[in-house]
């Protein structure tokens, strides 16, 4: 059985039990309802009375289940009249629109401006209370609410093409709306129906309640319920059965209706949160080693990255070295896939949950002169050196700005984390706007991120990620979102950031090679999680020495004359990666030795390093 | 932010319009004369007299659309006409008995957001663990207990078997201050069980969808602490639509109220309107309805303006 069938056992079954119960009622042994018994008034329960007596000495068990029995009755019943008006009313103001529309789904939706008991309370007064009354109501009540779901639902199938198709064939709309789009909606439509028989037992019990709804000597739960208040002192238990049989009915429905509801539509929500919210502090953090005077800003060494949990060992990322000098640009290259974003996500330590640091290390010499390890840090660890430390700019600005808070604002919760003093952040935000290229920055810090243009917001976003003067900034593809003259004035803005703050790295992710040869010193190549190869950038691009290079440097577009060579074939996905080296299949150069393990790395020169067994023919 | 609250207060407005209309609708629409629907008892047909009487009285002979003119004008005008019963004027009795049930309403609100806020975002924060499981049970118990349940077994637990608050009843504020506290706690915390257990559950899955964000990326890259990460942009951002499915509570919350006053004896609009319903009265009922629904609306237009005070781009979109 499927594990969607399994979910909806319970509820079914619950639900199955009452319908049945109830529809049983009259071949079951039980008790007469309206039979008194006065001298047994409120008795407990016996063997003749399972449940004991009421106020007037009547068999409570009959009475919970024929009121049972009329309040399932009047709930269903008027379930599915107003599934079968409000479903007509939603298909033809779905499948007309128009007026159509405006006269069925828009008109029906009026009844949703009165609160639900009033409208019922304003029937009832009209025609009295009884059963009919009450289903008239519920059914009035009720119908907007399938009118709006089937509308909504038909107007998804009506777009669909093989409706389309139908229609341009001259399909009668009618044999349209009853054979193609009437099963499509179906799904949508059990939901509703489950969660109208609850509510609608909610009102008509509230009703009886009031002894507005179910007529006496009818019995009914509501009724049932009202009465044992007067008793309460005497017999509290005449309260609590029925209660009881109310809110478990409710519950079964309610319940019938979340899982159809999870089965019809099951949307992944990540299970446990978010992690870094209770994620336990490492308890073996190693203390910071003063570091070598000469020690490089980063020294990344065999650094890995991948899955945790029961698919452990999945690495996304193995044998990723690089180096970082202070005010060295570093670019980390490489189509989507070859996990550059996730390398440099790793370095602030805000991997997406279920991914962690495997193994190697990431040494980074902080303004102190300390070496920490940003492979065995916890999140309290990086949270200092976030911002001060290390900083970064995210690709798509307009998700990475909180929605509902000014810009100022933002930037001056930054400013507080490295202990600015209060009275001279504002005007501190208004350089750091005005720095970044955001015109009138005294206005613009009051604005919402919505309020600016795409490369404002880009802006925005870096003067976040600057406004601590961090000793490395991390940018991932901090252009690639924007049109290309905003990118040429972000790429500019950063190459004149490096110029005004000479000593702090940056390691600038793309994918694209004619950003890297304008703002990089050093250009790491990665592919399907590693580092293929890396070296300064004027020499890499002159001379590739991994055939995966060049074919990223011949697939670059240039003066639109000559032809876009794309490399065929793609990224091969994590869990099918090949056994040698990875780009292998790829590969116009590889041969047997490729695929029978992976290269190691050679060094073809000072300061290079490829992991291609055959360099010395690549160019 | 000041023209979108002109905007909000003229579709509320509309909305005040259709509902009265409605209400002249359905009495007019609903089979049968009102007049010998009022007076009618079951299979006994009214006398033809009384009816004619009563078509006089509530000014049935006259053309619909003057009927509807003058509907509507009493309505503006704040004039609900008198009771069939003792004539009197039925605006007085809903100005007089208004302002407790509000009471009750605001106060479960009040309650439902104070315990359901922090709890789902206790409850998201910690998804799948043991108070989550807790949390989710307890509320779909409270979602599926209709909400006069709830006030007779608290009476029933708290005032009868405990004896810690009092049954039911009311005492006016200026008279004994803390005695009216006592008497509200109870139906309040009836009316609020069901709407806490709505914005608990939403504020869980609201917490849950924001966490994923990246702007709550961007504020952990900032350095921020957990704490102020949580409150400025996690909580603040998944209230939007907490605050949204509040609104579409409202009516739940003026029907719950209706059931509560009646159980806990608290003379709100409910006894009234009650007594009213009972009797057939029916400019009496048609005056509560109107009153209550236009209190509705308001209420929603309440929550729609504090809604975009708190997401700067709900005004943008309206202007």
């Amino acid at each position: 059985m499927s594990r969607a069938a399994r979910k909806l056992i319970l509820p079914g079954i619950l639900v199955g039990l009452l319908v049945a119960v109830v529809l049983l009622a009259p071949v079951l042994p039980l008790a007469d309802v309206r039979m008194m018994d006065v001298p047994g008034r409120f008795s407990g329960p016996s063997a003749e009375h399972w449940l004991g007596q009421d106020e007037f000495g009547r068999d409570v068990l009959a009475r919970l289940i024929w009121g049972g029995r009329a309040s399932l009755f009047i709930a269903v019943g008027s379930a599915l009249a107003a599934a079968v008006l409000g479903t007509t009313l939603g298909l033809l103001g779905g499948y007309f629109r128009g007026v159509v529309e405006l006269v069925t789904v828009r008109a029906s939706e009026v009844i949703l401006c009165l609160p639900p008991l009033l409208l019922a309370l304003l029937v009832v007064t009209l025609l009295g209370a009884g059963t009919g009354p009450l289903i008239l109501a519920l059914t009035l009540l009720y119908t907007p609410n399938y009118a709006r779901v089937v509308y909504a639902a038909t107007l998804q199938v009506r777009s669909l093409d093989f409706v389309t198709a139908q229609r341009a064939m001259g399909a009668h709309p009618l044999a349209i709306l009853t054979r193609t789009i009437l099963p499509n909606v179906l799904p949508p439509l059990l939901v509703q129906m489950s969660l109208v028989v609850a509510s609608a037992m909610v009102i008509e019990s509230g009703l009886s309640f009031l002894g507005l709804g179910v007529v006496p000597p009818t019995p009914s739960w509501g009724l049932m319920i009202r009465a044992a208040r007067g008793a309460m002192e005497v017999a509290p238990m005449l309260l609590v059965w029925p209660s009881l049989a109310l809110a478990g009915t409710i519950l079964s429905f309610n319940l019938l209706c979340d899982r159809l509801q999870s089965v019809l539509d099951p949307r992944q929500i990540t299970a446990g949160g978010a992690l870094w919210l209770h994620r336990p502090a490492r308890k073996a953090a190693a203390a910071p080693q003063p570091a070598a005077p000469d020690a490089p800003l980063l020294r990344i060494r065999d650094l890995a990255i991948a899955v945790e949990g029961p698919r452990h060992g999945l690495d996304l990322v193995r044998r990723a070295d690089v180096t970082v000098l202070p005010g060295q640009t570093v670019a980390l290259v490489g189509e989507s896939g070859s996990g550059k974003t996730l390398t440099s996500l790793a370095l602030m330590g805000l991997l997406p949950d279920r991914l962690a640091v495997t193994g190697g290390e990431a040494l980074y010499t902080t303004r102190e002169g300390t070496t920490v390890d940003l492979a065995q840090l916890d999140d309290e660890g990086f949270r200092r050196l976030r911002s001060t430390e290390i900083s970064m700019v995210f690709q798509d600005a307009a998700a990475a700005l909180n929605p509902v808070l000014r810009i100022g604002d933002q930037l001056a919760e930054t400013l507080r984390v490295a202990g600015t003093p209060e009275a001279g952040i504002p005007a501190r935000v208004v350089d750091l706007l005005r720095q970044v290229g955001i015109p009138d920055p005294e206005r613009r810090c009051r604005a919402y991120p919505h309020e600016l243009s795409g490369g404002q917001r880009q802006r925005a976003m870096i003067a976040l990620a600057v406004a601590n003067s961090p000793r490395l900034l991390l940018a991932d593809e901090p252009t690639t979102a924007l049109d290309p003259t905003i990118q040429a004035q972000i790429l500019q803005l950063f190459l004149q950031l490096k110029r005004d703050t000479p000593g702090m790295g940056l390691v600038f992710v793309t994918h694209d090679l004619a950003v890297v040869a304008e703002i990089a010193d050093r250009v790491v190549v990665m592919y399907a999680g590693e580092v293929v190869e890396q070296g300064p950038v004027a020499e890499v691009f002159a001379r590739p020495r991994h055939p995966y290079t060049a074919a990223l440097i011949a697939s670059v577009p240039e003066g639109g004359a000559e032809r876009l060579v794309a490399i065929p074939g793609s990224v091969p996905p994590p869990h099918a990666m090949p056994p040698g080296c990875r780009f292998a299949p790829r590969c116009d150069f590889a041969r047997p030795l490729c695929e029978a393990a992976a290269p190691v790395a050679s060094a073809p020169a000072e300061g290079r390093s490829t992991r291609c067994i055959r360099w010395k023919e690549v160019t | 932010m000041l023209r979108y609250i002109a905007y909000r207060s003229l579709i509320a407005l509309f909305l005040v319009w259709l509902v009265v209309s409605l209400v002249f609708l359905l009495l007019h629409l609903i089979p049968g004369d009102p007049a010998e629907l009022l007076l009618s008892q079951g299979n006994i047909a009214a006398d033809p007299q009384a009816v004619a009487a009563l078509r006089e009285k509530m000014g049935l002979n006259a053309p619909l659309w003057q009927q509807y003119i003058e509907h509507v004008t009493g309505v503006l005008t704040g004039d609900l006409g008198a009771s069939f019963r003792d004539r009197a004027p039925v605006m007085e009795q809903i100005l007089l008995r208004l302002p407790r049930t509000l009471e009750v309403i605001l106060a479960a609100a009040f309650l439902a957001a104070l315990f359901g806020v922090p709890l789902g975002t206790y409850a998201a924060i910690r998804a799948d663990g043991k108070i989550d499981a807790f949390v989710s049970l307890l509320s779909s118990v409270a979602l599926s207990t209709p909400v006069f349940v709830v006030g007779s077994v608290v009476i029933l637990i708290f005032a009868q078997q405990l004896q810690w608050l009092p049954a039911g009843g009311f005492v006016p504020f200026s008279e004994d201050p803390v005695q009216h506290l006592k008497l509200l706690i109870l139906p309040a915390g009836a009316v609020g069980l069901s709407v806490w257990a709505v914005i608990t559950r939403m504020t869980r899955a609201s917490v849950l969808e924001v966490l994923q964000r990246d702007y709550v990326r961007t504020a952990r890259a900032k350095g921020l602490p957990r704490g102020p990460i949580l409150r400025r942009h996690v909580v603040r951002n998944a209230l939007i639509p907490v605050l949204t499915v509040l609104g579409l509570e409202m009516g739940t919350l003026i029907g719950g109220t209706v059931l509560v006053e009646f159980v806990f004896n608290w003379p709100g609009l409910s006894g009234y309107l009650v007594a009213a319903v009972d009797a057939r009265d029916y400019p009496e009922v048609v005056g509560i309805v109107m009153v209550i629904s236009v209190l509705f609306v308001f209420l929603n237009l309440l929550v729609d303006v504090v809604n975009a005070l708190l997401d700067p781009r709900i005004s943008l979109g309206a202007s």
